[in-house]
């Protein structure tokens, strides 16, 4: 009964998306606003209509509805409660109504707003965002339903996955299901597909907008920007968090002791997130001067069409890859939808091409422009670099008829050299001034931090003689890292001698007289701390293997474990566990006794490593079960010695504290950065955006 | 929609014209290139991995220097293993298959370890830390991998005595799938 309002809801959230598309484009051609007001409300319609199909879904796998085949194929009744929820997104049809539901959630939301200033854009806005929601909520509809029953087929040796009942058959109900993946059973499963989902689908609200700018023509085209900026930080920030929470999860579960494997899943979400942060940075010249317009409606059309590829590379298995998803008949019809959008929005761009002018042009190459068109040209690299390995498989199956992988080490070597180009550029180019800027002011905002980051690599290089490359990356993050606090300093001193603050107070008023600005600063700092981890990842992993009996030792590293003894017993969520119990010491006393296991699931006989991980801010010390005699006296482990691997995760957390500051706006003050505003946007404030 | 001249300054000038429709002209074939590279993708994967029919015929030299061709095996029960080295699932099989090989081994049944692209160092370090002794060959130009037709690795495929494949299996095997795939294969009677 419940599933059967589910799937009515969802029938009718198509139609009045469908409706929606058509009636916005209708009134936006003929003029009518009666129309796009009615495509709105549908719109705004679908949000509760895909509420109760997601609703009824997770309540079904909550209560153990194995009458439904996604109910049987996610979920059991081994799981905990927290991941029969999270099992909505733990297989394909479930996850496509997640997506569409969240995007029909954004849309709605941006339909909220008061549309006075930007009134012209709307009816286009509501087409672009609802004809890729309808395409969602299609797919869910008709290929991948998840309110499929299971039947048996008279004289049939399978099960058949039908709506309704097929002739000669009975309805099947399974006394237990088979549960998720047991990969999937961990608590990154919570965090990581739906910040993923909300990064990939708040996408669509910048790029509607920009298409609604191209399609109208209209004369306040930069509009669209101020409008968005917030949507585009909100997706990319989530997209950031889907990142690091996904590189935490496979640190923790898939066992080879890192967090990036340059597996094309990941690759296909890292590529949006590059071309979304070019956006962001590139965006605010067209804010201020008025400048790079077509650039951003290119990166803008990137930057979604990035992320509709990568979710099409994932899904189809087009692109194969060590993460499993299930082979569907999704791939026709997603190819078409991005075929579509591809095509579409580059001949909007094309046709529109005329009305993005500069206001400006560059006036000095030692300028924010000029850093901001160079940080832009190393993004648009290494996505393409990241590109090129991702899709190079198939080209050279094409070609040759060899299937050529390229490893992490070509991406290692191609993206590292540019990587490292982008953070020098990002302790530098926030110091650079807009228009123009004499070599030797610069140099006098630059010697300070250069010169104490000098010091720091040397001597540090000279207490660790290690490789030099790592010394070289140090020098790096130690001078972007004095150059940002250089950059705090210098406006706390300001507030200091100017209104007699003291230093804390000085630091949180500036901070909150300017949210951009030094919002912006504290997400640079995450990123210092991040690649720190990288560094450490990159340079100063130690690791080895070997088997042990018990009361023997096993060193790497300056660390010693010792095999005490092999336990066996039942876990949680219908797994044997064998947990061997050690003791890590460092050079004497021990440390920390770990416990790495190997749970295998039983119904679906498949094993997970679970590592024993001692963890502190300058390494990780990360031990895995591999395997044991029958008797249990001796013990085969793999340990990894991970120098600063944690400051990958402290990053991603100073990310995401500096975006929500960035994010804030500043209620009724005008922003402190110098502003040139172009000639178009003086009759309009910019402080009244969102 | 509002049609209007929304630019007061001067047109642009030809060449900046001309090279526009150029950009763009590339840019319409880079993305069409790419629509066509992804639909020739697409339609590999729809057509899925081979699961019937004779089993496509290959010669693989294992890295040990035997060299084994899968037609001269007929009458006994093949069992074909893509892995690679790179590969974590792969790791989750790799005791599982070798301890099934040792059960197997001289009771006609043929494990075969096709390494798909893969580096040789590594691919040995593999077969030495799980200690494989069954013939494990590198997939020279991927030749059997797309005769396979397969999607990724691991994937391992069932050939009958008769030499007709009977299933894939996608994923890594646990115990006892393998086992109980060969006994089936092993009962197999022909008249």
């Amino acid at each position: 009964m419940l599933a059967e309002i589910g799937l009515i809801s969802l029938t009718i959230a198509f139609i009045f998306s469908l409706y929606a598309t058509f009636a916005s484009v209708y009134g936006g051609w003929r003029g009518r606003l009666l129309w796009v007001e009615s495509a709105r409300n549908a719109a705004l319609l679908v949000v509760p209509l895909l509420t109760i199909p997601v609703i009824v879904i997770v309540y079904s796998l909550y209560t153990f509805d194995f009458s439904l085949a996604y109910v049987y194929d996610v979920s059991s009744r081994a799981m905990s409660p927290f991941l029969r929820v999270a099992a909505l997104w733990g297989g394909q049809q479930g996850s496509v109504l997640f997506w569409a539901w969240l995007m029909a959630a954004f849309v709605g939301i941006v339909l909220l707003r008061k549309w006075d200033r930007d009134r012209e854009l709307m009816p286009y806005v509501i087409f672009v965002s609802m004809l890729t929601t309808t395409f969602f909520v299609g797919v869910v509809l008709f290929i991948t339903n998840p309110f499929m029953r299971l039947w048996h087929i008279e004289g049939a040796a399978e099960l058949t996955q039908a709506l309704f009942q097929p002739l000669t058959s009975m309805p099947y109900l399974p006394e237990d299901g088979n549960g998720l993946n047991p990969l999937l059973r961990h608590f990154g499963m919570i965090g990581h597909p739906p910040t993923t989902y909300l990064g990939f689908t708040g996408f669509v609200i910048p790029f509607a907008f920009a298409m609604a700018a191209l399609i109208t023509g209209q004369s306040r085209r930069d509009e669209w920007i101020l409008t968005t900026r917030r949507w585009t930080l909100f997706a990319w920030i989530f997209l950031s968090i889907g990142l690091i929470l996904g590189g935490r999860w496979a640190y923790d579960v898939l066992g080879w002791g890192g967090f990036w494997g340059w597996d094309p899943v990941e690759n296909a979400m890292l590529m949006p997130w590059l071309t979304g942060t070019a956006f962001l940075h590139s965006v605010m010249m067209t804010e201020k001067r008025g400048m790079m317009k077509k650039w951003n409606m290119a990166l803008i059309i990137l930057t979604y069409s990035l992320s509709l590829f990568g979710t099409f590379i994932t899904r189809t298995g087009v692109i194969s890859s060590v993460h499993a998803f299930a082979k569907t008949a999704l791939g026709p019809a997603f190819f078409a939808f991005i075929g579509f959008t591809f095509l579409g929005s580059l001949t909007i761009l094309y046709l529109r091409w005329d009305t993005l002018k500069s206001d400006h042009s560059l006036e000095s190459f030692i300028s924010r422009e000029a850093a901001f068109v160079l940080q832009n040209m190393l993004f648009l690299a290494v996505t393409f670099a990241v590109f090129w390995g991702t899709v190079f498989p198939l080209i050279s199956e094409l070609v040759t008829g060899t299937k050529i992988t390229v490893g992490p080490p070509y991406f290692q070597r191609v993206t590292g050299p540019l990587f490292f180009a982008l953070v020098l550029l990002m302790g530098i180019a926030p110091l650079v001034a807009w228009r123009k800027q004499a070599a030797r002011t610069l140099g006098k905002a630059i010697w300070f931090p250069f010169a104490a980051s000098l010091g720091i690599a040397a001597i540090w290089g000279a207490s660790h003689r290690m490789h030099p490359a790592s010394i070289f990356g140090l020098w790096l993050v130690a001078f972007v890292l004095s150059a940002i606090l250089a950059e705090f300093w210098k406006g706390v001193q300001a507030r200091r001698t100017t209104r007699n603050e003291n230093p804390f107070t000085a630091l949180f008023n500036l901070i909150g007289r300017n949210h951009r600005r030094y919002g912006g600063y504290i997400i640079h700092l995450g990123v210092v701390l991040i690649a720190t981890g990288v560094i450490g990842d990159a340079y100063f992993k130690q690791e080895t293997q070997g088997t042990i009996s018990q009361g023997e030792v096993l060193s790497v590293g300056g660390y010693q474990l010792e095999f005490r003894e092999l336990l066996g017993y039942p876990g949680s969520d219908g797994r044997q566990i064998v947990e061997a119990v050690t003791s890590l010491s460092q050079d004497g006393p021990i440390i920390r006794e770990l416990t790495p296991r190997r749970d295998y699931f039983v119904v679906q006989e498949q094993p997970v490593t679970v590592p024993g991980v001692y963890s502190t801010p300058g390494v990780d010390v990360y031990v895995m079960l591999i395997g044991w005699d029958d008797l249990g006296t001796s013990a085969t482990f793999k340990i990894y010695v991970n120098s600063l691997i944690n400051w990958v995760w402290i990053g991603g957390i100073v990310m995401i504290l500096g975006t929500m500051i960035a994010t804030w706006s500043n209620p009724g003050q005008r922003e402190a950065t110098y502003v040139l505003k172009p000639s178009v946007l003086t009759s309009h404030s910019l402080l009244q955006e969102g | 929609m509002t049609q209007q001249p929304i630019n007061e300054q001067e047109v642009p000038s030809s060449p900046t014209a001309k090279s526009k429709k150029i950009g763009l002209i590339i840019a319409f074939a880079v993305i069409l290139a790419l629509l066509g590279l992804l639909a020739w993708g697409l339609g590999k994967v729809q057509a899925g991995p081979r699961e019937s029919g004779m089993a496509p015929d290959f010669t693989i030299t294992g890295f040990d220097g035997r060299t084994v061709t899968l037609s001269e095996l007929r009458g006994q029960v093949v069992i074909v293993n893509f892995w690679a080295s790179w590969c974590p699932p792969c790791r989750e099989e790799a005791a599982y298959l070798e301890e099934t090989w040792r059960k197997y081994e001289g009771k006609g049944v043929v494990f075969i370890g096709v390494d798909w692209v893969d580096t040789e160092k590594e691919a040995l370090a593999y077969i030495d830390e799980f200690d494989i002794t069954y013939l494990n060959g590198p997939d020279i130009g991927t030749r059997a991998a797309q005769a396979y037709n397969i999607q990724g690795v691991p994937e391992t495929f069932f050939v009958a005595k008769d030499g007709e494949l009977r299933g894939v299996h996608i994923g890594p095997l646990a115990s006892p799938q393998l086992d109980e795939k060969i006994e089936k294969l092993l009962a197999e009677q022909y008249p």
